[in-house]
């Protein structure tokens, strides 16, 4: 039977509706009383799980689930080996690195060498910073980034921003966009060279749901 | 202190080794009957040995200080070591040659998996001096024969063609050629898609993403394609080549199937177990034409096309099938020595039962406890055991059957 893995959070509504484009119902998981993590498709076909979204390219990795949609940022923080297959357009938002709005720095080269620097995904964190040749000490965190420069613990933060209205209120300010993110279809590499449990068919559906980005 | 193995390393039981052997044994007797010899090579070797075939990332070595060698390497795969050994060590010797190995490989593993399991255990075969159809042929239909020696009956083949696949990829502009090659290689549609590439070339990078399913579908679609003189004779290769296959129960012939380093130059497979044990890949190999010149102290061009097996994943694989034993064989017999004047006698006696019965591989052990008959009778009640020979000091014998408590 073919499983999804679908992302909590942000994500998860606009990943129900592609799904539900191509004849496929997890809208169980949307009910508030569902404590369910694994939901079988009404018809039988399919079934769904609803994990945490870095952990969809660990599931579709491993086989466990042959389909997953998750953000362009986890799958470029945890360079999972899985078939990236469709830009899905929806859930955008962008990596960037901010300062308190109060610091001198305009621009990321302007940080002082080995400043601090607090985020949630340190690879793509140490990835951009190395590609600036700037030597810094990234400090791993998981979540309310923005505390970061506001304590004086770190000089900046690399953080996934959508309207930018958390950095706002928090003091902060936007230096430079490291990439943009959308939502992607992902699928199990192997799954889909032997094209297990018919998973071309079920792809080919998923492609008119596609509302396109621009 | 606890003394714990390093992360990643693991220690093989005896049931463990048990099964290892299970299966060693059986793909080792294939082997023999397809006229193939065992090699053993170093464990390890030289890092420029290693990595000069480009398949090998310095970094996915365990490396090991040698005062006066230097770097030393622990092999993470047997086919440089046995490219390299064939050349040099085996000068004069006449092809073909069929080699196979059974060895413990060690992989540093980096970032996510970086405190993953780091020593693996391969059985394989190069066939080295023959560049035909029949090689390649040779070569999978041993594949098929050795897995169908351990009892495994589900299994698919996907297939691909590294020679073939990297000429199509010349058609793109050399600048992004690499980024092409990757990309496909990735199964990254997207990065495709966005590439900087004129639409009739997109199209073309997208179809051979997608350039796979039964032989004959892909076949008969990549022949539609503007092939020059080299592709056509590749592409006929590998008809001739999947002919020779026919009656396989699962082939897929896939031509995204590529690395990003050109070490493979021709046919390149890997077995997949099937849905139920979890599509793991279970095997890989391919034709590495190029490989044994870049050992050979004149540059000869060697052929050379071979294949290894993951026995731990085919281990665990047959363990979910239930093929392969349990548990760890029992004696035969206890010997038991009825006072301390009679243990030279027991363990007299248990060499003439061991000596008789060496044809079946009897195992006897010798009771090493003074203890009671009934504590004897007990212990090989628990272990299995089926003979009691009690010994006495005089020299006599008493035999007598356990019945087993199963």
């Amino acid at each position: 039977m073919l499983t999804v893995a679908l992302p909590k959070g942000a994500l998860l509504k606009d990943s129900i509706r592609l799904f539900q484009g191509a004849g496929l119902d997890f809208s169980a998981f949307l009910d508030d009383s569902n404590r369910q993590l694994q939901i079988p498709d009404p018809t039988g076909a399919a079934q769904a799980l609803l994990v945490r979204a870095q952990d969809v390219p660990v599931y579709v990795e491993y086989g466990q689930a042959q389909l997953g949609i998750v953000g362009f940022d986890v799958l470029k923080e945890k360079k999972s080996k899985v078939a990236h297959l469709h830009d899905l357009g929806f859930g955008f938002c962008r990596m960037s690195v901010a300062v308190k709005a109060s610091s001198p720095y305009r621009s990321a080269t302007e940080l002082p060498p080995n400043c601090r620097v607090a985020s949630k995904y340190v690879h793509s964190a140490r990835d951009y910073f190395e590609s600036l040749d700037l030597p810094v000490e990234i400090i791993p965190l998981y979540g309310s980034v923005e505390l970061g420069p506001i304590t004086g613990m770190s000089e900046a933060i690399v953080d996934l921003v959508s309207t930018g209205r958390t950095l706002k209120e928090n003091g902060l300010t936007e230096l430079e966009v490291l990439y943009e993110s959308t939502a992607r279809l992902i699928a199990h590499p192997l799954s889909y060279r032997l094209n297990t449990d018919g998973l071309r068919d079920w792809i080919k559906p998923l492609q008119p749901a596609i509302a396109p980005s621009a | 202190m606890i003394h714990q193995p390093p992360v990643g390393a693991r220690d093989l039981l005896p049931i463990d080794v048990a099964q290892k052997h299970w299966i060693e044994r059986r793909l080792q007797d294939v082997f023999h009957r397809w006229s193939y010899h065992r090699i053993i090579t170093p464990t390890l070797e030289r890092m420029e040995t290693l990595t000069a075939g480009g398949a090998v990332q310095p970094e996915s070595v365990i490396q090991v200080w040698d005062a006066e060698e230097g770097f030393l390497g622990l092999r993470p795969e047997l086919t440089a070591s046995i490219a390299r050994a064939a050349v040099n060590r085996m000068a004069g010797a006449t092809y073909p040659q069929r080699l196979y190995y059974t060895a413990n490989i060690f992989r540093r593993q980096a970032g996510e998996q970086a405190r993953g399991q780091h020593e693996f255990y391969q059985a394989g075969v190069e066939l080295l001096g023959a560049g035909g159809v029949s090689a390649d042929a040779e070569v999978l239909l041993l594949l098929a024969d050795s897995l169908s020696s351990i009892g495994l009956t589900h299994w698919h083949l996907v297939l691909g063609d590294a020679g073939l696949t990297r000429s199509l990829l010349w058609d793109f502009p050399k600048p992004l050629r690499r980024k092409v090659r990757e990309a496909i290689a990735r199964l990254d549609r997207i990065e495709l898609e966005t590439l900087p590439l004129e639409p009739s070339l997109r199209e073309r990078a997208l179809s051979l993403m997608d350039l796979r399913g039964t032989p004959d579908d892909v076949l008969h679609q990549v022949s539609q394609w503007a092939l020059d003189d080299t592709q056509q004779a590749a592409v006929k290769h590998l008809k001739s080549v999947v002919e020779l296959l026919e009656g396989h129960p699962s082939v897929t012939l896939d031509l995204s199937l590529i690395q990003t380093f050109d070490y493979y130059t021709g046919l390149v497979f890997e077995v997949v177990s099937d849905r139920e044990s979890g599509q793991r890949v279970l095997g890989q190999g391919g034709r590495y034409d190029q490989l044994l010149s870049l050992y050979h102290p004149q540059g000869q061009m060697i052929p050379g096309i071979g294949f290894s097996l993951n026995l731990q994943d085919l281990q665990q694989v047959l363990l979910s099938v239930g093929q392969i034993p349990n548990q760890t064989l029992a004696s035969d017999w206890l010997v038991v020595a009825e006072s301390t004047q009679a243990i030279a006698v027991a363990f007299r006696y248990a060499q003439t039962l061991r000596i008789k019965g060496a044809e079946s591989a009897v195992r006897v052990e010798v009771a090493l406890e003074a203890s009671s008959t009934d504590s004897a009778r007990d212990y090989a009640l628990h272990r299995n055991i089926p003979n009691i020979a009690w010994v006495n000091a005089s020299g006599s014998v008493t035999i007598e059957a356990i019945e087993s408590i199963l």
